[in-house]
């Protein structure tokens, strides 16, 4: 079946390497149509009626493009509308050299079976291998390799009936287009195509604009620098000239960027960029070439306000070098910082952006500037004809490039998300903008799942320990569906105390490699939203096999320490094993019941008993320099027919949070220990750094303003010192000082024990950590569940859970996605507090200034765990005298002084003057200051609603 | 000087098509080929037993003698027999013993004791003729020698004691391949066009000047060493060609094969014999001259 | 984008071969007159040599002699002009001593040595062009040296180099796939009984994948030895067409 027809391909590269490869030419490589009878495929991909409604085209056909119309085009081509598709090797190679996340994509639409693409492996055919000509050049030759195949094609489907279909060429090169005309193709360009599209004339916004770029007035001023080309880029990263780096533009200055350079080691710098010409076109997140400037021209970064927020018409470039000048003019000498400009990109990073339309004054223009949610994105020219359908909606937009002579990128509409301000697409726009998975699970996914209705097997049981017996129970906050954790405690016979901790058996469901695996691990967590969850496996699994729910039989894993009355382990134990929960409690229940001297049954005595443990666990924890840390989590009352917010509450802590809590810790550090032990290089851990000693400025600071002294050269001296910081009169005043040192923490990371020497967990201070107890929710546990039960003898290991490069790049995806996720919850809450605020309208409030700055203060509303900004300049009017004195820090406005902590009355409204932005806004009622404070608004009490809470 | 080259080229076919393309009905195994499950038969050469199966372990062609079967390899080092005539050199002069190359899987030994002396044959042995062997025969000497005995281990024991075995003086050395040597009467021959010829059954072949007249006395230690002229020294190099000639197409020696050869090639020039079309040809007359005379 | 696809999305390597395939396979045997077995073999670019001497007299130290068999000798080279690159390789460095090592340990479990005591066997292999699969070409091209000198053999050595992308072996890697990274294993078989005669592995590979890969390499071990099988027959046809009468 192998034609071995050698032929030889030489490439030269270097001066003397001549590289002789061998080129096996085929004749089982197969059409992939259902209307061939020739080919002995064994499957078929490309569909007999394959008919996309066309003027041009009125017959069946297959589309073939060219390599630039699948670079250029990848969103027409991911469309449902575009079916029946072949690719052809050469342009898949082509397109693999170019860009990856086309390459990406390419293949994703490959695999989707409902897009009939079709990949034809031209390059190994025997009939449509050409060799390149001498004097032709590569592109030419390919696209020669391209024509070949699509004669191919046509002739060989026609060997099925005329009426078959056909193929035809899509190419956007007017010289291929003739060539193939020549040799009698069907061919047309993109966009010819795409207008005789019948049925979808709004596919033609999706058009990339790239073309346009030469036909555009080439008068018009040229805006920007031109970029080096790569190759110059190199040279100049070799010598040291220009700098590699990863390009953030700021939130809050249009003008203003910093480039990330990677040094080796401790010495990464940032550089500055300030101004579009030095700015240069590049874009959040690409990867860019800067050149620094001469040191005379360092600027110190501005911390002034700047948004974009000119109309589209008048691209004069006087205003935009005067606000430039402002922000120069601030730089004081001391802070100023390497700037340079940026000379080329070497990477565009450029993803689809949510956002909005602001449509063109004209009514008529197909042309829109398009503001993407992101602030540190650019303003996008895009060109559509459904201008007033898209105005109010949330879309989609991808970039196609950036010309010199445009102040805008151009790009083009992708899809609509639908209406802003709506709560689904916002969720919608949130979960994009924080790149969470949020899709249905496929097909491929769910065919992973177990057959219902389920039950535990014999087999099961026979490999498990059968614990069914054990009074087991939940501790969980209301309305959980996804119970991962159970507890049981009993009493054994030498006196010591038997405490298990059962945590769900995801494993056992979701098996290494398979498609549900793959997307638990890409999906890294389960991310909860207000009023949503996203589940990391699916519901069958988080609600149900899994939920450790009482009174039916569920797969665990167990881990059993003997304890004695001083909580010392004696002895701890792991194993599968089947447990039967008898009840789940809500933390508030389990409360009652340990409280209620009168109940004396089994689950209350387990509860008894776990709780007097974990009294004495935390106590031990804390003696060993554990952190008690707070942040303000807030709970939405959330209407149960509008899903709108009607109240918030702060979450409160009962004993019972802290005894669930006590025994998972417990649970964690064990596992990590007995995994770590067993699998030295590649366990899964989880490591919390130590903050460097700079991080606790704000707290010292902040003590030392009454009176205190903050200790932070340990753990132990912070926990300590914060534990006797208090205040007379002043309750909260410990709560916000924790609240101010939980912003000082540096973020814990999941690591490969392997790749790195540093464990320590600071804030739990332990030695070793990792995440074990909620694998419903987090694809950490899953693997450390995995890792464990290998260390057990309880399933067998699989490649890629020893290899620890692949387990540190999981990592680096566990940490992206934990990180996102609580970006996105963030969004979430912050977006459900301004829902709520609309239907409250204007409130008074309590607060404490958190922060002082320049000219500002940052309070926080107890109440709501709500934090804000109260600005003393303001834009159009002279603001009052401001005095900021760094040491404090104090602000003095006018004649009033702001210290941190003192309590202040804000009134609460929502600035929804900016539909894509809004935002609560709070202003200052008390201490009052004239021409800053606001006069106390009559609140009108809201309309009368049964409350949920209380 | 003319030099002669050539580009290689593809070997013909023509041979496997032409004349001699008679198929073989030989049993042809390789290495790892079942020859018989039967257990009846005895193991001989180039097989093993593998599991009760009977397994060649060479390539070649299976030989039944009875209830014997052995596996003949195409080509291979010379097995040597009692009585094989056989030239060899000498490799190694040991206590009362010379070591001898003679193309088999070990040096074969020639004892002092196994060699006539000048003085008769009866001539005793001294310790004296023991320090002196290196007079006789030394390092890089050739011999004609018989197989007088084989050890166990395969290594051959040599006599000279005839006549005409005996240190070699001028002549060339052809090395062919054992298996092409005819078994023969006798080895040595006076070939008609002026030169005798040995033919080793070790695969050996000596070429030399046919001698005058026999000198006794000389035991077979005498070399001459007057100068061969000039016709026997061609009809030597004749020879030697048409030796190497034969052997690459797997013709079998004898003294008539050789013979004929000689005959045939006698309208070519000496050094053109060895270019492959010429001997193709050469070898393809000298098989047909053969089989005429054989009918 | 760095990095060659070795294996596409259809099935097709590089040089268009599916995941199983081998290269395609060239060999004569008998290309010297001079040794006593010798055979030139092409697997692909991969070009090699292979000259057998003996079994003779034990050359050199004599103390190596075994008394129960035959020592085998083997000496592994690569022709300075092999490799893209063109390097000097002197005898005796590092990787070819380990070669020759290997290529000893190989046939010394193959060839029936104990009819030959105190003896020698000499074999000596050279790469003419190297485009991966050095080994497992040098044994083939040894092995038919081997049967050409009439050397008794239990059976072919036959040796496949495999390796592994993306969860699927590859049966006879070319240079290109074998310097792309990823675990590559060399097994030289007794395909007709499936011994393993020697199995070589340098990189780390996790032990459930050892199975499937050890089955792809015994596969295409044995499709190897077809070939050879084949174009030792060829041989052995032609040759006793000659000498038959």
């Amino acid at each position: 079946m192998l034609k071995s027809k050698t032929f030889v391909k030489k490439t030269r590269s270097g001066g003397v390497m001549k590289i002789v490869r061998e080129h096996y030419l085929r004749d089982d490589i197969w059409c992939g149509s259902e209307v061939c009878t020739e080919c002995k495929q064994e499957s078929t991909v490309l569909q007999r009626d394959a008919c996309i409604e066309s003027d041009l085209c009125c017959f069946p056909h297959y589309l073939i493009p060219d390599t630039n119309v699948v670079l250029h085009q990848i969103d027409v081509l991911e469309d449902p509308l575009i079916r029946n598709v072949v690719i052809l090797q050469t342009v898949l190679q082509e397109v693999r050299h170019r860009s990856a996340p086309i390459y990406k994509r390419l293949k994703d639409i490959l695999h989707e079976q409902e897009k009939h693409f079709y990949t034809f492996t031209n390059e190994h055919h025997r009939e449509t291998f050409i060799e390149r000509e001498p004097g032709e050049s590569a592109n030419d030759r390919n696209d020669r390799a391209i024509r070949v195949a699509v004669k191919w094609y046509s002739h060989h489907l026609e060997k099925g009936g005329s009426d078959g279909p056909k193929a035809v060429l899509i190419t956007n090169d007017q010289g291929n287009k003739e060539k193939a005309e020549e040799s009698d193709l069907l061919v047309y360009k993109c966009e010819e195509y795409i207008k005789s599209l019948i049925a979808n004339p709004e596919l033609v916004d999706r058009l990339a604009l790239a073309n346009d770029e030469k036909n555009d007035i080439s008068s018009s001023k040229v805006l920007f620098p031109e970029h080096f080309p790569l190759s110059r880029i190199q040279v100049g990263i070799k010598s040291g000239t220009f700098l590699q780096g990863t390009f953030r533009a700021s939130r809050d200055n249009y003008l203003e960027a910093t480039v990330f350079v990677q040094g080796e080691g401790e010495d990464s710098t940032e550089v500055l960029l300030q101004g579009l010409q030095n700015l240069n076109r590049a874009i959040h997140q690409d990867v860019v070439a800067v050149q620094l400037l001469p040191r005379e021209q360092w600027l110190a970064p501005s911390s002034v306000v700047l948004h974009d927020e000119r109309e589209a018409k008048d691209e004069d470039a006087t205003e935009e070098e005067e606000k430039e000048k402002a922000m120069k003019n601030i730089a004081d000498d001391a802070a100023r910082k390497p700037t340079g400009r940026v000379v080329g990109i070497i990477k565009r990073n450029w993803r689809p952006f949510c956002g909005m339309l602001n449509s063109s004054l004209i009514k008529e223009s197909t042309r829109h500037l398009f503001t993407p949610a992101d602030r540190r994105v650019p303003r996008i020219r895009i060109e559509t004809r459904q201008a007033s359908a898209l105005a109010s909606q949330r879309i989609m937009v991808a970039i196609d490039g950036w010309p010199r002579h445009s102040r805008y990128p151009n790009g083009h509409f992708v899809r609509s998300l639908g209406a802003a301000g709506d709560k689904e697409t916002e969720t919608e726009v949130l979960l994009l903008e924080h790149d969470v998975p949020h899709q249905d699970f496929s097909q491929a996914v769910l065919s992973f799942l177990p057959k219902m209705p389920w039950s535990i097997t014999p087999e099961d049981m026979a490999v498990r320990q059968d614990l069914r017996a054990l009074t087991v129970c939940s501790v969980d906050p209301p309305g959980c569906t996804d119970i991962d954790d159970a507890l049981h405690c009993r009493t054994l016979e030498n006196g010591n105390l038997e405490v298990g901790v059962h945590i769900a058996d995801v494993s056992h469901f979701i098996r290494p490699g398979n498609a549900l695996d793959l997307e638990a691990s890409n999906r890294g967590t389960t991310v909860y939203l207000c009023g949503k969850r996203i589940d990391m496996v699916p519901e069958l699994l988080s609600s149900n096999l899994c939920s450790l729910r009482s009174n039916v039989e569920r797969l665990a894993f167990s881990c059993i320490w003997e304890m004695n009355n001083k909580a010392d382990i004696v002895k701890t134990r792991f194993t599968k094993s089947v447990i039967n929960s008898k009840a789940s409690l809500t933390y508030a229940e389990a409360q009652l019941r340990i409280d209620d001297t009168t109940m004396n049954d089994d689950i209350t005595n387990s509860l008894r008993g776990l709780n007097k443990l974990a009294k004495i666990l935390k106590r031990q924890r804390i003696e060993k320099g554990a952190l008690t840390l707070s942040s303000l989590e807030v709970r939405f009352h959330i209407d149960s027919e509008t899903h709108d917010p009607i109240d918030l509450q702060t979450k409160e802590l009962m004993e019972t949070n802290s005894m669930v809590e006590e025994f998972m810790l417990l649970a964690n550090i064990s596992v990590a220990q007995k995994i770590y032990d067993e699998f030295s290089e590649c366990a899964l851990l989880r490591k919390h750094p130590a903050p460097p000693p700079s991080n606790y400025d704000i707290l010292t600071k902040a003590a030392k303003s009454k009176g205190l002294a903050i200790h932070t050269d340990s753990a132990k001296a912070l926990a300590d010192s914060l534990d006797v910081a208090k205040v007379d009169g002043f309750p909260y005043f410990n709560t916000l000082l924790r609240i101010l040192a939980t912003r000082c923490m540096m973020q814990a990371v999941y690591f490969c024990s392997g790749m790195d020497s540093d464990f320590h967990h600071y804030g739990l201070a332990s030695p070793i950590y990792t995440h074990f107890t909620s694998p419903i929710r987090r694809y950490s546990d899953i693997i450390v569940h995995r890792l464990l039960a290998v260390a057990i003898g309880a399933d067998s290991t699989y490649p890629d859970l020893t290899d620890k490069h692949k387990q540190s790049a999981l990592c680096n995806n566990l940490n992206y996605r934990h990180k996102m996720s609580q970006y996105a919850q963030r969004a979430s809450v912050a977006f459900h507090t301004q829902l709520f605020f609309k239907s409250r309208g204007i409130l008074n409030e309590e607060g404490f200034i958190l922060f002082v700055r320049k000219n500002a203060i940052i309070v926080l509303i107890p109440k709501f765990g709500l934090e804000g900004t109260v600005f003393f300049d303001s834009k159009d009017k002279t603001g009052p005298k401001l005095v900021f004195d760094e040491e404090g820090p104090t602000l003095m406005v006018e004649q009033h002084t702001f210290k941190i902590f003192d309590k202040v009355k804000v009134t609460i409204s929502l600035d929804d003057s900016n539909v894509q932005h809004q935002k609560i806004r709070m202003s200052l009622v008390d201490p009052v200051i004239p021409g800053v404070s606001v006069p106390v608004t009559e609140v009108e009490p809201p309309a009368k609603k049964p409350k949920l809470d209380c | 000087m003319a030099v002669d080259m050539r580009l290689p080229t593809f070997r013909s076919d023509s041979r496997s098509n032409s004349l001699f393309d008679r198929k073989v009905n030989k049993d042809l195994v390789v290495p790892g080929d079942v020859i018989t499950t039967d257990t009846g038969f005895m193991r001989g050469h180039g097989t093993y037993l593998d599991d009760d199966k009977l397994t060649a372990s060479v390539a070649g062609e299976v030989e039944r003698v009875d209830k014997l079967i052995c596996v003949k390899p195409l080509k291979t080092r010379f097995n040597g027999e009692v009585g094989d005539v056989i030239v060899g050199r000498i490799t190694e002069v040991q206590q009362k013993r010379w070591k001898v190359e003679t193309n088999s899987r070990l040096d074969s030994v020639l004892l002092l004791s196994s060699v006539n002396l000048p003085g008769g044959e009866l001539r005793r042995r001294s310790a004296e003729d023991e320090l002196t062997m290196r007079e006789y025969l030394q390092e890089g000497d050739l011999i004609s020698a018989e197989v007088q005995s084989v050890y166990a281990d395969g290594a051959l024991l040599l006599h000279t004691r005839s006549l005409k075995y005996g240190k070699l003086g001028q002549g060339v050395l052809v090395q062919i391949s054992p298996s092409l040597i005819k078994r023969q009467k006798t080895h040595f021959h006076n070939l008609p066009c002026g030169a005798s010829i040995i033919l080793g059954n070790n695969g050996f072949v000596w070429l030399y000047p046919t001698p005058g007249q026999q000198d006794e006395e000389a035991g077979g230690f005498y070399t001459s060493l007057e100068p061969v002229s000039l016709s026997d020294r061609e009809v030597i190099s004749r020879l030697r060609n048409c030796l190497l000639a034969l052997s690459a197409h797997k013709v079998l020696l004898y003294d008539t094969s050789v013979l004929y050869c000689y005959e045939v090639s006698l309208s070519q020039q000496v050094k053109d014999i060895l270019k492959p079309e010429v001997m193709e040809e050469i070898v393809m007359m000298t098989q047909q001259k053969l089989i005429e005379h054989e009918g | 984008m760095a990095g060659l696809e070795l294996l596409s999305d259809q099935g097709y390597r590089l040089d268009g071969r599916k995941a199983p395939e081998l290269r395609k396979v060239q060999a004569r045997m008998g290309v010297f007159a001079q040794a006593d077995g010798s055979a030139y073999i092409e697997q692909g670019n991969t070009k090699a040599l292979a000259v057998v001497y003996g079994p003779h007299e034990m050359r050199g130290s004599r103390s190596r002699t075994l008394h129960d068999r035959a020592v085998i000798n083997c000496q592994y080279s690569m022709a300075t002009f092999s490799t893209a690159e063109r390097k000097r390789r002197p005898h005796g460095d590092r990787k070819s001593t380990e070669m020759s090592l290997h290529l000893k340990q190989t046939f010394e479990a193959a060839v029936m040595t104990q009819l030959y005591p105190r003896s020698q066997i000499d074999i000596y292999v050279k790469v003419l062009q190297a485009d991966g699969g050095n080994y497992s070409v040098c044994v083939n091209a040894a092995t038919l040296a081997v049967i050409d000198a009439g050397i008794p053999m239990r059976d072919y050595v036959c040796a496949c180099t495999v390796g592994f992308v993306d969860e699927t072996p590859l049966a006879d890697l070319c240079f290109a796939e074998e310097s792309g990274g990823g675990s590559s294993l060399a097994l030289a078989l007794l395909p007709r009984g499936g011994q393993i005669a020697l199995l070589q592995m340098d990189a780390r590979l996790h032990q459930d994948h050892l199975e499937t890969l050890m089955e792809a390499a015994m596969t295409a071990c044995k499709g190897v030895s077809k070939v050879l099988d084949e174009v030792v027959r060829q041989h052995l046809q032609e040759v006793s067409v000659l000498t038959g009468e």
